[in-house]
């Protein structure tokens, strides 16, 4: 385990700095909507919050911490000055593969296709989409946090945006339960499977869910995400822990113990196992900690794209 | 023995609700946090009841093992709303390392 309060104050320091939990510049990070031509308004404004976008350099990031912990090198490097380095930075955006990269983006464009699809009247302001600095509420920074969304929240409402569609639960969750609580301004927010409205090619699939905790739990809305599944006749096996009663998958300790994170992935995998292949995530942290145990997991997104 | 501070639940008021007392130390959360760790939340919701800081202070590495995955919270028979509380411990150690 590392020394959590060096962690915090690297992380806080670079949403300070850069509005980036991982410091690395926003134009090097969110590229996914570049070749696509999609429009600037809308009743709704999509809103990707860079989760997404993020995995790949959480990834890179937690092989190197990694190798450190538990080691004697470790002792000896004195995480305060090093481990950080890890964590941030344009060194980190450039040690992460562009293929990895690629295929964060693609989810992306995915789900924008499924709401295109679907009729939903959206736009996209790369300029507004920002982190929504969960990880330092998730953490305890909670004037980090408070600074960060009383900032983007006035950002949004300046901007005159009502509606907003998420793709990740952990943006989803911050705007719409703690920016109403923590800024005193309140959005409408939806879960993009929300408003999904297709005509699926009738497919005979079984899957797996796996429920992110705050979809599952914390937003309820797990039931919606199966109804759409159903909906393509795609059915869902019923394991133990699903729905508000769902496993976590590990991620919240990638940056703070990789090892404790990995104990919790292996449990949660086998779990997911059991029933019947693919699983199917709809988180992006969920969905790299799963294939990284070795699962044959999958985004919703990209599931429902190849049966429309 | 560690020095206890009466007004501690007090001094977490500014950090999280005034849960703790409502806790009747069932052990529900223990059981089903994934952590699987030394009576973890439990234990640091004793803790805040008798009131004793510095073993928190002295222990606060593990508050960041929790996930804040909402499990405990969810099946709290009290509604004590464990995992929160832990958050709650969290913003009190931050603060108290920037002071
Ligand atoms: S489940 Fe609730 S009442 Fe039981 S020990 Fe945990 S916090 Fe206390
Ligand atoms: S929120 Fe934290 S303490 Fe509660 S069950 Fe999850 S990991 Fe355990």
């Amino acid at each position: 385990m590392f020394n959590p309060r060096d962690i915090i104050e690297a992380l806080a320091g670079n949403v300070k700095q850069t509005k980036s939990p991982f410091g690395i510049p926003k134009f090097m990070v969110n590229k996914w909507f570049k070749d696509l031509s999609l429009p600037k308004e809308g009743e709704y404004l999509l809103f990707t919050g860079l989760m997404y976008q993020f995995t790949p350099f959480i990834e890179k990031s937690t092989q190197y911490l990694e190798k450190y912990e538990g080691t004697k090198m470790a002792t000896l490097l004195k995480y305060a000055r090093y481990v950080p380095a890890y964590l941030s930075g344009i060194g980190l955006a450039m040690m992460t593969s562009g293929k990895e990269k690629k295929e964060a983006g693609q989810t992306l464009k995915n789900i924008a296709l499924l709401l295109q699809k679907s009729k939903i009247n959206f736009g996209y302001r790369p300029d507004l989409d920002n982190y929504s600095g969960i990880l330092l509420y998730d953490m305890g920074d909670q004037k980090g946090f408070v600074a960060h969304a009383k900032m983007l929240a006035q950002k949004l409402q300046n901007a005159g945006i009502k509606k907003i569609i998420t793709v990740d639960p952990h943006t989803a969750y911050a705007l719409k339960e703690l920016f109403p609580k923590y800024t005193g301004i309140s959005f409408d927010v939806k879960p993009y499977f929300e408003l999904l409205d297709l005509e699926p090619k009738d497919c005979d699939l079984q899957v797996t869910l796996h429920d992110p905790c705050f979809f599952g739990r914390y937003l309820q809305v797990s039931d919606i995400a199966r109804k759409v599944l159903t909906n393509f006749g795609i059915s869902v096996s019923n394991i133990r822990n699903q729905g508000e009663f769902t496993s976590c998958c590990g991620g919240p300790a990638e940056s703070i113990s990789p090892s404790l994170s990995n104990e919790i992935m292996e449990k949660r995998a086998k779990e997911l196992e059991e029933p019947g292949k693919p699983i199917i995530a709809y988180c992006p942290i969920c969905l790299g900690n799963l294939k990284k145990s070795g699962a044959d997991v999958e985004d919703l997104s990209t599931l429902l794209v190849r049966h429309i | 023995m560690s020095s206890i501070s009466l007004d501690f639940a007090e001094e977490l008021k500014e950090y999280s609700e005034d849960k703790a007392l409502e806790c009747f130390n069932c052990g529900t959360c223990a059981a089903i946090c994934p952590l699987v760790h030394d009576n973890f939340p439990r234990r640091m919701i004793r803790y805040i009841q008798v009131g004793a800081r510095e073993k928190i202070l002295e222990n606060s590495d593990e508050l960041w093992r929790c996930l804040h995955c909402g499990l405990c919270t969810h099946t709290c028979p009290r509604e004590a709303d464990p995992g929160e509380i832990i958050l709650g411990l969290k913003r009190f150690v931050v603060a108290n390392w920037r002071s």
